[in-house]
């Protein structure tokens, strides 16, 4: 199934509507295994409705999504985990009524390899809670985390399952300057274990300083795409954040 | 560090704590009928254990997985029914227990088919209309007496003691499925779909099949209660085991013992069980309003039921000292 030339995600054309109106339309990329490919845009350029579609929450009004080659067009999130496509969710969703751990757990038994003895989900769960760096509140019930442990859980929910491709949405919206150098830094370490993420994220900072690959989004549409070098010095994407520089002819 | 080193030492003998409490139970209920051998008070326990399975089959669905079901009643009388059916061919009692509980399974199926694609109280309504549905049903079904009921001739000696064990033992079995499912895959995924469904379908639980499965188990096990319970009253009729009070009953047990736990449903069934003949004896008109009233208490006052009554009064009290 894993081949160099096949990307891990490959979006053809993929539109969706609201109505009359285009939320995403026409946008194609790829996403090669390894990456960090993040995708920016300013407020309503699609970014959470093309998200959406790849992690198959919606499904698009056209155009095909595959991952390594197989056709995944509006397969359902619980099956998308089989293949190894998991998600996080940009305002975190823990089972509060559950323990750090038990929350884990769960994605250890439903995850990819779908584990079914207690004791080896448990496992997993605690070597995956150690390493987004949460161990130590293993035992605490996950509704008095922290917004930035919240956010750290829901990593390791989508990493237990055992992902191929990570797909995280804002994670780092709502943290401080310092928990956000923390995340990025976990995003590198996950990376570097050999899963490729795919990240979406308002604040262009964090993401130029993180990914290998940046696309951007303007108006539902595909702005522009390249290394972060290329992107900080596109002038259609400066003019899509900071508008037009005045002429002087007022 | 590894996973066992998680579980702290104060865990470990809550653990061996709420292992040996089943045990102890069992062997007190089982040397019961001999140290007070009435038959009524045996009669008494008999019925109560056959609530007490209702009641641990139904917070499988409604207090683990959140599913609330109106409709219980369905299983119980398919149960009961085909029990009396087959007995009245001939059939040994347990292997028509067995029948009762596929019966009843395969009836989930029909429920939950289309019933799970509706989600929160759509699901709980849809669940009353069935339940009414299959009720009418059996009431104008020729070949088992219709509304007059069914009777059923076991030419068998009556042994009391017989009947006790196997409730017994049925609701033992009820617990540890119970106790076993709570901690193990298929009751977290269950837990999970409970607390958000949406997130538990993206971490690979598929909420459609989990709830089926859940129902089905739930309702086999709700199903063999009926089964037992028609053999021993050999005369059934659809007013009683398929009515919409019955429904009532088996719901309100784990409500008030406490939704969602292990023993909550085993406590309610108790207290429901025992109390229950007397407040139907002394308020025949009105028994299904005392109910309505102390559901609609319990849900504002203590959600929790007693079970959660019980640990806030043991919290306030270590407080205090």
């Amino acid at each position: 199934m894993e081949n160099a030339n096949v990307p891990i995600l490959q979006v053809e054309r993929i539109t969706r509507y609201f109505g009359g109106l285009a939320a995403v339309k026409d946008v194609s990329f790829e996403v090669r295994k390894g990456q960090i490919f993040g995708f920016i845009g300013p407020n309503g350029a699609g970014k959470t409705t093309l998200f959406s579609m790849i992690a198959g929450a919606l499904k698009p009004s056209s155009g095909r999504i595959r991952s390594w080659g197989r056709d995944i067009t509006g397969v359902r999130p619980f099956k998308l985990i089989k293949l190894g496509i998991a998600r996080t969710h940009q305002v975190v969703r823990p089972f509060r009524e559950m323990t750090v751990l038990e929350n884990v757990q769960v994605a250890a038994h439903f995850g990819k390899n779908a584990i079914t003895s207690t004791a080896a989900a448990r496992e997993r769960a605690v070597k995956v809670l150690r390493s987004a760096g949460i161990d130590q509140l293993a035992n605490y019930p996950a509704s008095i985390l922290s917004v930035g442990h919240q956010k750290r859980l829901e990593i390791a929910r989508a990493l237990a399952t055992d992902p191929d491709l990570l797909l995280c949405d804002e994670i780092c919206g709502g943290l401080t300057h310092s928990e956000t150098l923390e995340m990025l830094q976990l995003l590198r370490r996950i990376r570097d274990h050999g899963t490729t993420v795919m990240y979406v994220e308002h604040d262009v900072k964090a993401i130029t300083s993180v990914c290998d690959r940046i696309m951007v989004l303007n108006y539902g549409r595909k702005l522009a795409e390249g290394t972060p070098e290329h992107i900080q010095n596109d002038q259609a994407v400066i003019e899509a954040y900071l508008g037009t520089r005045a002429t002087g002819k007022s | 560090m590894n996973a066992s080193s998680v579980v702290t030492a104060a865990q470990r003998v809550a653990q061996w704590r709420s292992a040996a409490l089943p045990w102890i139970s069992l062997a007190a209920l089982a040397a019961l009928p001999f140290l007070l051998p009435s038959p009524n008070f045996v009669r008494l326990l008999f019925t109560t254990f056959l609530w007490v399975t209702a009641s641990i089959a139904w917070n499988l669905l409604g207090g683990f997985a959140g599913q609330v079901s109106f409709g219980f009643a369905v299983f119980y009388g398919m149960g009961a029914y085909t029990t009396a059916l087959l007995m009245n061919a001939g059939v040994h009692p347990i292997p028509a227990f067995m029948a009762s509980a596929v019966t009843a399974a395969l009836v989930s199926l029909i429920v939950g088919v289309p019933a799970f694609r509706l989600r929160g109280p759509y699901f709980a309504i849809a669940t009353i209309g069935i339940s009414e549905a299959v009720r009418v049903v059996m009431t104008n079904l020729r070949f088992t007496g219709g509304a007059s009921g069914y009777r059923i001739v076991e030419h068998r000696p009556f042994r009391q003691l017989e009947h006790y064990y196997s409730a017994l033992l049925l609701a033992a079995i009820a617990f540890a499925i119970s106790a076993l499912l709570v901690h193990a895959k298929f009751g977290l995924g269950l837990q999970a779909i409970r607390q958000d469904e949406d997130a538990a379908a993206d971490l690979g639980v598929n909420p459609y099949t989990y709830k089926l499965a859940v129902h089905a188990l739930a309702a086999a096990l709700t199903g063999i209660a009926g089964g037992v319970f028609a053999r021993y009253a050999a005369f059934i009729h659809p007013g009683g085991v398929f009515g919409f009070h019955t429904s009532v009953h088996i719901l309100l047990m784990p409500v008030i013992g406490g939704i969602g736990t292990v023993w909550g449903p085993v406590l309610g069934g108790f207290v429901f069980g025992i109390v229950e003949e007397e407040i139907v004896a002394s308020f025949p008109q009105v028994h299904l309003l005392i109910y309505g009233t102390l559901l609609i208490l319990i849900i504002l006052f203590e959600p929790g039921g007693i079970l959660g009554g019980l640990g806030k009064l043991f919290r306030r009290f270590r407080g205090k000292r």
